[in-house]
């Protein structure tokens, strides 16, 4: 009898992490990863300083090929699920294969974050989720030399950070919606521009982005920086960070439940026998608060990777709270615990 | 120039039909236009369409090259689940091209984007759409798979309109000009969505090469004989050795010559004996089980002294084995195939020029020497194309070896009069005051039959002694490598010859003291240079597309000494890493 043929959707923490769990409690088991992405599972949290320099793509690296091998555990690297027929359990790839599942797990992490008041500027704003952005703009980062962000998620500040450190001039945009869904209070905000001030950037809060405007085409481009105050900044790119979204927009005639991402049980399944969602895609049921809550940080994507490995191999296993996670920026250490009302 | 390398290796693999043969074609001229050196192997099933893989493989290079190589730069599929299979001769950096828009979802690993992994690069062309936008059917998705080789090597579109117009000279001119709208709509694909450029550049200097003909082992062995002077071809199809007959049809005829497709192997042996008993250059060409059917006429030429050409185009055996694969393993087939003492020349070229030049001059060893000559090719050399500079046709020396003919005098004429040398004075049926008897039987110096054991001696050794001496007018074998000591003396021959002068000048080997040694004359084998060769040699290895090892038996025989068999049947020509490899552990 062939074995079971499990199929991950996603290359980031909890794609990665529940696949070697996977493949401990069963060698036998088909296993196989499915990431749109054309790279090796990497360590996010250090595109910034791969996009001004400080290291290499290789320092990127989290597994090697190798990790795969040694497992039997097939990558699928730069393959893009369409649809998904979960009646049958086949999802369609966009180069017009079919791959049959017994078991699914949907890790497909999230996308960037524009909230629709920007969207009218959207084709201006430069983003930073995947490698394919951070080679992007380390590719035209020795022609800019004035960068304007807006918004103020966990991303940008270390960006901001280390565009600092390589030279260049940066003005933030604090945003209430940086840490989108929710509103950051005035406390967070006010630490936030204290420790950005303190590393260099020039700060503009209380004071939301207006309007962009394209004053040049050259290479680079010249953007002019309108906020609702008045105040005009001039910049080569426009960062956008308003943190990031579940990317469920492949499923949304598929049959699942959907909010703003995939609608899971305290067990990780889906409102359909074998699927599962983890990471942050999924949004996870908490019976005590009878409501729903959005993963963030590497640590709540491994805790939730485990729990969706074990139960699709028989466990039943609930998800505990998310583990409070800290942001450290320059002197400003943030705690999470606010997280968990989402 | 960025990103130059020395050589590029494409594979376009299809199914049969699909047309990745006549699109490396194409790409060959395209790249000897623009300069470069190729060489190409194709490799297709025995069947004729719509059945089994089909694989072009060309290697572009900008110094001349001696084998194909083996694991390519860039796989393009015009058949996926063919491209496939493919898969492990590649190198983990390829460029893989494939139909993005295939008219239907295919199952779980029939698609082989599925199969990209980091480190090569896919390129997902819609191949069908475009083909269907230029020709209005999916037929010139090859042409299209052109056009985005083109743009993603940057070599010069205007040389493959070239080639594509030499390949569709003859075809009515819109199709000439579809398959340009095919190629251009390929090429403009990948400029506007091509953000992933190769690695390698091969922009060239263009138009640099007027007088190259890129032409198969086959072509080059026919031209060699019409060049020979050949009057009469008789054949039997057979694959790989058909293309021999039918460029002659195509020429020979213009040459006041005559081709005779014979209704089967003993009957075409047995038109080009006759013929070469009435004093015409003949010829026919056939592959391993043809061969064995012409053993027995071959005999006959032997015995009654009568000089003919026939190439082997050998392929996978026995029987009617790998119609389409290559291997040498018809050699002993060659050199003792026959009833009694039955000694026969046998040459084998090592490359296309080769072909040519050998065939060229096995017309004038087998007059000269008044026997059968043997060519032996293989499916790899029949069938691989290479450029060859123009010059190679016009500089061919003929007249090396020269035939000695009978003067009518007061003594009778004895045809197979007992010589020094071995060879009699020959002449032909109608010569004036020559006139003479031959047979199958054997026969005394006259020609009439004669079974007394003195004469069978006598004549035996006559023929015997007549081959044997070719061995001093023969040019001796290539040696290259250590010319002293050395601590391995490598010896190959046929189209293995390339891949072996390869592995001894691969940098893996650069330590260690190693010598060649490549007959193109196979018997009578040269032994005096064989043993001097073998004396200086701590190890003799003999590679060579066989299990048996059968120079490797006649090497042994010759030395009295063991020699490392490196005989595979790998069903394609030899890879210079896997000989390489071998020849490292025999010298730890």
């Amino acid at each position: 009898m062939k074995p079971p043929h499990i199929v991950i959707i996603g290359n980031g923490v909890s794609a990665n992490r529940a696949s070697e769990v996977l493949r401990e409690n069963d060698p036998d088991v088909r296993i196989t990863l499915i990431s749109r992405e054309f790279f090796l599972f990497y360590f996010r949290h250090k595109l910034p300083a791969f996009i001004t320099g400080s290291i290499d793509e290789d320092s990127l690296i989290v597994h090697d090929l190798h990790f795969y091998m040694d497992r039997n555990i097939r990558l699928r690297l730069g393959q893009t699920v369409q649809k998904i027929d979960l009646e049958n359990k086949t999802l369609f790839l966009s180069h017009m294969e079919m791959v049959h599942y017994d078991k699914l797990l949907i890790c497909s992490g999230g996308q960037s974050h524009i909230p629709e008041i920007y969207y009218p500027f959207r084709s201006f704003f430069t983003t930073l989720k995947k490698l394919s952005d951070a080679r992007d703009i380390r590719k035209k980062l020795p022609l800019i030399n004035r960068i304007v962000i807006v918004g103020g998620d966990l991303t940008s500040l270390r960006l901001a950070d280390a565009l600092i450190r390589s030279g260049r001039e940066v003005s933030f945009i604090l945003d209430d919606f940086a840490f989108w869904p929710i509103e950051s209070g005035p406390d967070i905000r006010h630490a936030l521009e204290t420790a950005l001030k303190k590393v260099g950037a020039t700060v503009i809060s209380g004071d939301p982005l207006e309007r962009i405007e394209r004053i040049s085409d050259g290479d680079p481009p010249e953007y002019a920086v309108y906020t609702r105050k008045g105040q005009q900044l001039r910049a080569q790119m426009v960062g956008a960070f308003f943190g990031f979204k579940p990317d469920v927009d492949f499923l949304i005639r598929s049959g699942l439940d959907i909010d703003r991402g995939i609608l899971v049980d305290d067990r990780l399944q889906t409102t359909y026998p074998d699927v599962f969602a983890a990471g942050d895609c999924a949004q996870v049921y908490a019976p005590h608060l009878n409501n729903y809550w959005v993963s963030i940080g590497w640590k709540n994507a491994i805790m939730l990777g485990e729990i969706a490995a074990a139960n699709m191999s028989g466990s039943e296993q609930p998800v505990s709270m998310p583990v409070e996670q800290r942001i450290r920026f320059s002197d400003l250490q943030l705690k999470t615990p606010w997280w968990h009302a989402l | 120039m960025p990103n130059q390398t020395d050589s590029l290796i494409i594979k376009i693999c299809g199914s049969a039909g699909d047309g990745s043969i006549s699109a490396v074609e194409i790409l060959n001229r395209a790249c000897a236009l623009m300069g470069f050196h190729i060489m190409n192997f194709d490799s297709y099933p025995a069947e004729i369409r719509g059945f089994g893989k089909s694989v072009g493989h060309t290697r572009i290079s900008r110094s001349p090259v001696l084998t194909p190589g083996r694991l390519a730069d860039c796989l393009v599929s015009l058949n996926d689940v063919h491209a496939i299979t493919e898969l492990s001769r590649i190198t983990p950096d390829a460029v893989i091209l494939y139909d993005s828009k295939p008219p239907d979802y295919v199952e779980e690993d029939h698609a082989i984007a599925g199969f990209i992994q980091p480190g090569m690069t896919g390129y997902g062309i819609p191949l069908r759409d475009l083909s269907t936008q230029a020709v209005k059917s999916s037929r010139s998705r090859n042409i299209v798979a052109l056009g985005a080789l083109a743009a993603i090597y940057n070599m010069s579109l205007d040389a493959f309109m070239e080639a594509i117009a030499i390949r569709f000279s003859r075809k009515a001119a819109a199709v000439m000009k579809n398959n340009e709208t095919a190629l251009k709509l390929g090429h403009d694909f990948i400029v506007q969505h091509g953000e992933r450029p190769a690695r390698i550049d091969l922009q060239a200097q263009h138009w640099t090469r007027t007088d190259i003909s890129i032409i198969s082992g086959n072509e080059a062995a026919a031209q060699g004989a019409l060049d020979a002077g050949l009057s009469f071809y008789a054949g039997y199809p057979i694959t790989p050795a058909t293309k021999i007959m039918e460029y002659l049809a195509k020429k020979l005829p213009g040459r006041n010559g005559v081709v005779v497709q014979t209704e089967d192997e003993i009957s075409a042996i047995g038109h080009v004996v006759g013929a070469g008993y009435a004093g015409k250059r003949a010829m026919t060409a056939t592959s391993g089980p043809g061969f064995c059917l012409m053993t027995e006429t071959l005999n006959l030429a032997v015995e009654a002294e009568i000089g003919i050409v026939v190439i082997d185009c050998m392929r996978g055996g026995p029987s009617t084995g790998l119609p389409t694969k290559t291997e040498q393993s018809d050699l002993y087939l060659a050199v003792y195939g026959g009833s009694g003492d039955s000694p026969r020349i046998v040459l084998a070229p090592a490359d296309v020029t080769e072909c040519y030049t050998l065939t060229r001059r096995a017309f004038e060893v087998a007059e000269a020497f008044q026997t059968p000559v043997i060519i032996l090719m293989d499916f790899f050399l029949s069938n691989r194309f290479e450029d060859l500079p123009g010059s190679i046709f016009e500089s061919f020396r003929s007249g090396v070896f020269e035939k000695i003919q009978a003067i009518a005098g007061d003594d009778p004429y004895l045809r197979f009069a007992i010589t020094d040398s071995g060879i009699s004075p020959v002449a032909y049926p109608g010569m004036k005051g020559l006139q003479h008897t031959i047979t199958g039987l054997e026969h005394s110096p006259n020609g009439f039959p004669n079974y007394d054991g003195d004469n069978h001696r006598r004549m035996d050794a006559k023929r015997q002694r007549k081959i044997d001496n070719i061995r001093f007018a023969w040019p001796s074998p290539e040696e290259i490598g250590s010319p002293d000591r050395a601590d391995a003396g490598i010896i190959s021959w046929g189209s293995s010859i390339g891949a072996a002068m390869e592995a001894i000048r691969h940098p893996d080997l650069s330590g260690a003291a190693i010598a060649g040694f490549f007959p193109r004359l196979l018997y009578p084998i040269q032994d005096g240079a064989l043993k001097q060769f073998s004396d200086r040699c701590a190890e003799l290895i003999v590679v060579e597309l066989n299990s048996s090892g059968q120079m490797a038996g006649m090497v042994e025989q010759i030395t009295s000494r063991k020699v490392i068999r490196l005989a595979e049947v790998p069903a394609e020509p030899p890879a210079v890493e896997s000989i390489v490899r071998q020849i490292q552990g025999v010298l730890k």
